[in-house]
């Protein structure tokens, strides 16, 4: 097969393509399990294996994709064509940042395939678990595995070829109950990254079973606690809510394909602008995020993007100024023309596709917030005056340039004079994104630093839903209105 | 082709039959998902992306007794051997599976039932060169050096077929489709406007129309002096755009019966017969609309007819699916679909287009909005949503002037939203394209009226810039 797809490379570029690269997968395996209330209601396992070819022809990008591998010739040919009718509207010849060629293989760490353990064995995970959670004031109990594992062979006409080999795992508890008014209640736990390796040895009964107790008891919390006042206050953020906060309003704000205005017809653009990178004050002092594909053990770490770049750690935000974004090869390339000045060198290795009927974008690896000087969430919470501590993700609601948020959560917990006092219900908050990250006051320590995993990240046209992570710390702000 | 795929089907129906998966109690259920997918994409007044796909996914659904699993594949009609083996593994996988607490149904089709009325085959080969024509028409003129052109033309066909071993019968259904967005915006102020469409048929396409939207919304933005709007109450009319998209949501967090018993609904039983919102809002499941891509039979085998949600703003009563009916004991009531066929009936104001909506007089300024964008269920059984204005928002003060807003933020009630504060529905209504396809393609539109006006509203957040 490699011989066939390196043969067809070499023919389109000898056709008049200045790039052509190649994603075969030879397999993608996905394994589902939910169960409902004691129910199985989903078992279910899937199969694809296909092929995406990517043409640039006089600066125009075409592409085409098929599950039927008989059709190799056809399939290139659909790609050049495509790219031949794209090159009749080009403003900004694409170009693609200097890469060295590679020939590579990574391999995400994994001890136990969970594709070799029994359907009986994550059965009866789920079953314990749904029976764990089967207590009083819980209405619906849900419990769920997912496993995926798939291998990508990618070659350029460039000469570089890769390999990669990916498995991960992604499971969660979630209880709802009513209140008395018979509103919802929602409480879930999502396993993040535990220890070096993501396979079947990440579901641990002991840390599911603790926590399958603390979101039932939680739940049972905000059933009977009041409405969230509607007010100014100071929210402190635990890992369970920052992510998103991170995810949304750094992460996608800083993809530069979006600040360059290519995803304008749906998912939107950015606040960000060229001119701001060097001089915007993003946050505070205290805040320095970054892109980091090199973390160990994180659906954010891949090896090499679908650019064929291996993966890097790019700070994107350095003590709250505006310094970097999340890139592939050809955004770069772009901005830096368009600016008139290098603001980015190289690729940051960001480029990724969600299957092989996708084409590559700039997409999230891991976004995430360094940890601070503040100490411990003990610390933070008996350093505020007036705040709310918030956790996790009921609904998210961003403007369609990143420069305003709605979050609503599952709980909250008032803080008073450097005491919490109470749970509330129905908490949310909101805010301008720039202000908002301005008012960053407090960083938790390396204790409060959690690396969560995110399964289905949405964007682009067709839509992609990709895998990221996202390391942060307990963190707090000083302006958001809550309770709204 | 329909006659391969039914053979296939059948072929591989064969082959489960033979292998012993049918013995009243265990069965085997085939459902074949063809996609031949074309978008042309734009960004920065380029083609930024154009690409094509063909993909034929199986899945097949094996059951044994109470017990049941599935496994998907994407595949080709030419590997059969493959196809097989999928149904050896869904079969093995139900047989270790765990048993639900309630029985679920396999239908038995007692005719094959073929339907490819919403087809029309020059809209899903639309080609490269038309697609790139349809663009340079909608936007002729409108492009300058700082606004760009922005947007989508995809388009294509969508193939589904079902077969189970109860039977020897087969359901088909094959429709072509077209979500159509152009957007110019400015490059450095950041405004963006849009006008878009949907189409199941070539000849529904119009370019000239959306030309015509475009150009109205850019004169006003590109001349206008945008403001802030101070937080309060607006009468605010919709544009189809934001109503489809609220409508959408009702789909999912309203009358859904199996989310209703699981808590995530704003509904409940006793609602049903109650007037719950605006008695202008009338709401009804109508596969006959071809613009809504619609199936006329359900994957239960139930023959799909309209099917009233809300009638003069009295809830009507659940939609069920076949298993959450099984799970909690209610009758099917044919929705077993990847999608419906919503119609939002008109009213009785005639407004045509937008420049009829800026000429209407009014006795207070109207708030415009055409897009909600990024909407989100804040509460799901309280029906609250969150979303923020986009893409071409507009003031129509009380004197008729009209100017540009930036866009502010609704956190409210659907209940709120489409009850008594509805003031009228414009007759004219549009399908509104509401496909995700972040799967496979799954065409779906909403019909509802060109223009909805609600008075009173609150904002919750007025953006100080664009």
């Amino acid at each position: 097969m490699l011989r066939q797809l390196r043969k067809h490379v070499d023919r389109l570029k000898g056709s008049g393509a200045t790039y052509v690269d190649a994603r075969w997968y030879p397999y993608e395996e996905t394994n589902h399990l939910l169960m409902w209330n004691g129910n199985l209601k989903e078992n279910a396992s899937a199969r694809e294996s296909g092929l995406g070819v990517r043409v640039l022809y006089k600066g125009a990008w075409g592409f085409s994709a098929s599950s039927d591998p008989s059709v190799l010739a056809a399939l290139f040919d659909r790609a050049l064509d495509n790219a031949r009718v794209a090159s009749q509207r080009v403003t900004f010849p694409v170009r693609l940042a200097d890469k060295e060629p590679l020939q590579a293989r990574f391999a995400s760490p994994c001890q136990i395939n969970p594709f070799k353990v029994p359907l009986a064995e994550k059965v009866a995970f789920l079953k314990e678990m749904d029976e764990q959670l089967n207590q009083e004031g819980v209405l619906q109990r849900i419990g769920d595995l997912t496993f995926m594992q798939k291998q990508i062979v990618f070659l350029d006409s460039e000469g570089s070829e890769v390999e990669k080999q990916i498995t991960e795992v992604f499971a969660g508890l979630e209880v709802s109950g009513k209140d008395d008014v018979g509103t919802t209640h929602e409480r879930k736990y999502r396993l993040g990254r535990q220890g070096s390796s993501r396979g079947w040895e990440s579901i641990d009964k002991a840390l599911f079973g603790e926590n399958a107790d603390r979101i039932v008891e939680e739940m049972n919390q905000v059933l009977v606690a009041p409405q969230c006042p509607k007010e100014d206050r100071s929210v402190i953020l635990l890992p369970g809510i920052m992510w998103l906060q991170t995810h949304e309003t750094i992460g996608h704000p800083l993809e530069l394909d979006r600040i360059l205005g290519y995803e304008l017809a749906y998912a939107g653009g950015s606040f960000v602008t060229l001119d701001d990178f060097g001089t915007l004050r993003y946050g505070s002092e205290k805040l320095t995020a970054r892109a980091d594909a090199t973390v160990y053990n994180s659906p954010g770490s891949f090896g090499y993007d679908d650019d064929g770049v291996p993966c890097k750690n790019t700070v994107l935000i350095d003590k709250g100024v505006l310094v970097g974004a999340i890139t592939g090869r050809q955004m770069v390339e772009e901005a830096n023309a368009r600016a008139g000045r290098k603001i980015f060198s190289g690729s940051g290795g960001c480029n990724r596709a969600s299957s092989f009927y996708r084409v590559p974008i700039e997409r999230m690896t891991n976004i995430n917030v360094d940890a601070g000087s503040d100490g411990s969430l003990e610390d933070i919470v008996r350093n505020t005056e007036k705040g709310i501590v918030l956790d996790g993700d009921r609904s998210w609601s961003i403007g369609p340039n990143r420069e305003q948020f709605h979050f609503a959560n599952e709980i909250g917990w008032l803080v008073e004079e450097g005491e919490i006092t109470q749970v509330v219900k129905n908490p949310t908050y909101k805010n301008d994104t720039v202000k908002f990250w301005n008012s960053l006051s407090a960083v938790g320590d390396e204790s409060t630093w959690r690396l969560s995993y995110v399964d289905n990240c949405g964007k682009g046209q067709p839509n992609q839903a990709m895998q990221a992570g996202h390391g942060v710390p307990v963190c707090r702000f000083d302006d958001a209105r809550i309770g709204e | 082709m329909r006659e391969k795929i039914l053979s296939t089907l059948s072929g591989l129906r064969d082959y489960a039959l033979e292998k012993g998966y049918e013995t009243g109690d265990s069965s085997v259920a085939l459902f074949y998902h063809q996609e031949d997918s074309h978008l042309m994409r734009f960004a920065n007044s380029a083609i930024s992306l154009n690409t094509n796909e063909h993909l034929v996914r199986l899945s097949i659904t094996a059951y044994a007794g109470r017990k049941r699993a599935s496994y998907d594949l994407i595949t080709d009609l030419t590997r059969v051997e493959e196809m097989r083996q999928g149904i050896d593994i869904a079969a093995e996988m139900a047989e270790h599976s765990q048993p639900l607490d309630y029985q679920p149904t396999i239908p038995v089709y007692v005719e094959t039932f073929i339907d490819e009325s919403a087809y029309d085959a020059e809209l899903a080969e639309f080609g490269n060169e038309q697609k790139l024509d349809y663009f340079n028409n909608a936007a002729r003129g409108l492009e300058t050096e700082e606004i760009k052109l922005s947007g989508i033309f995809s388009c294509g066909s969508n193939t589904l077929a079902l077969m189970n071993t109860k039977s020897e019968h087969a359901q088909y259904f094959r429709t072509s489709d077209a979500q159509i967005t152009v957007v110019l915006s400015h490059t450095t102020l950041k405004w963006e406007a849009i006008a878009e469409q949907s189409a199941q048929n070539r000849s529904e396409l119009e370019p000239a129309r959306l030309r015509q939207e475009l150009a109205f919304l850019v004169e006003h933005y590109e001349n206008d002096e945008p403001q802030q709007l101070p937080l309060g109450s607006y009468n605010i009319v919709f544009g189809p755009a934001a109503t489809a998209e609220m409508v959408s949501y009702m789909n999912w967090i309203g009358f859904d019966g199996g989310l209703m018993r699981r808590g995530f609904s704003f509904l409940t039983e006793e609602d049903t017969g109650q007037k719950k919102l605006s008695e202008k809002f009338t709401l009804i499941d109508d596969p006959d609309r071809l613009q809504t891509f619609p199936l006329k039979q359900d994957f239960s085998g139930i023959t799909r007819c309209a099917f009233p949600l809300f009638q003069d703003g009295i809830f009507q009563g659940f939609v069920w699916e076949q298993d959450d009916a099984d799970e909690f004991g209610a009758q099917p009531t044919g929705h077993t679909v990847p999608h419906k066929s919503l119609v939002l009936q008109g009213g009785d104001k005639t407004v045509d287009n937008l420049i009829d909506l800026v000429n209407l007089p009014r006795e207070r300024d109207v708030l415009y909005i055409p897009f909600l964008h990024y909407m989100n269920i804040v509460n799901p059984s309280q029906g609250i949503i969150t979303a923020t204005s986009r893409f071409g928002t507009l003031l129509l003060k009380e004197d008729g002037a009209v100017q540009v807003p930036y866009n502010v933020r609704l956190t409210l009630s659907l209940l709120e939203i489409l009850g008594d504060k509805v003031a009228w529905l414009s007759r004219a209504t549009i399908p509104y394209n509401t496909s995700h396809s972040y799967y496979a393609r799954n065409p779906t539109a909403v019909i509802v009226p060109r223009f909805m006006q609600v008075d009173d509203l609150e904002i919750s957040h007025s953006n100080p810039s664009y």
